[in-house]
């Protein structure tokens, strides 16, 4: 079990977040407290980068995907980056890839803010 | 892995009971050793995960709703706590979930449609979806004596 850790950093206009360990009821509040402090500064475009991330419950989907449609609705996004093929599979089987952009790179990931 | 304090787990062939406070702290645990037994019995990776993250909405599911704070749950006197006995049995894995606190009527609720909610991108009310499209049977009790108990199963299908 890792702990669950926040990394953020600017890449331009657009917010890379690294995210670790598991996102579950206990740590997602972590997440959408970091999530709402950038929305309120109007940080509305945001890469997670889910590479070192082990676990994702449905109470950190729902943040994520609550967020996105936030910042959607502002002209942003959040999409996910390097999600692990064990987490991927769960969120395709529940839908969530029809509605989160899912990208395999950071250039990709960053570059579909411009188109 | 080491047991944390205030945790009760107790092994014998074929079945494990865990007892943890009803704090969301113990939730990464508890799937550490929901997915260590799911790998030992034979579950290829995918179907663990599956285990793994139907029995996590099922706790936090216990920990948000059957204890929350503005409910009466049975026995206050008692601190929350989420019990688990997991056994196999006849190919099968059986997973059962015991809490003291609020029940409620899970065989009348109908959640909206799982793509729906996806595709309205609702921030949340997936738990009961996941918990029945990643088990072979989920079923649900509460009594008084016993408390809420909801049992989920999966089948060790040979491939």
């Amino acid at each position: 079990m890792k702990d669950f850790h926040i990394d953020r950093e600017a890449r331009g206009a657009i917010q890379l977040i690294k995210l670790s360990g598991s996102l579950d009821m206990y740590s997602f509040p972590r997440l959408e407290s970091q999530l709402s402090g950038m929305f309120e500064q109007g940080l509305i475009r945001v890469v997670l980068d889910c590479r070192n991330l082990d676990y994702i419950g449905s109470a950190g989907l729902g943040a994520l995907i609550g967020f996105a449609k936030q910042a959607r609705e502002k002209g942003g996004d959040v999409k996910l980056l390097n999600v692990p093929e064990r987490i991927y599979k769960i969120i395709e089987l529940l839908g969530f890839t029809k509605v989160l952009q899912v990208h395999e790179t950071e250039e990709a990931a960053l570059g579909s803010f411009a188109s | 892995m080491k047991t944390p304090d205030q945790v009760r787990v107790k092994k014998t062939t074929g079945k494990m009971e865990i007892a943890t406070p009803g704090d969301v702290s113990y939730l990464a645990y508890i799937r550490t050793m929901v997915t260590e037994l799911a790998r030992q019995v034979g579950f290829p990776e995918p179907e663990v995960a599956k285990i793994e993250m139907a029995v996590d909405e099922a706790c936090s599911n216990v920990l948000e709703h059957a204890y929350a704070r503005d409910k009466q749950w049975r026995w206050q006197h008692r601190e929350p706590e989420i019990r688990l006995e997991i056994r196999t049995e006849d190919g099968r894995l059986v997973i059962e979930i015991n809490d003291h606190g609020q029940g409620f009527e899970f065989d009348k609720f109908q959640p909206a449609n799982l793509e729906h909610r996806v595709a309205e991108m609702a921030p949340g009310g997936y738990g009961i979806h996941i918990m029945r499209k990643f088990m072979d049977e989920v079923q649900y009790s509460s009594s008084d004596q016993t408390g809420n108990t909801l049992r989920l199963v999966k089948y060790l299908k040979k491939s």
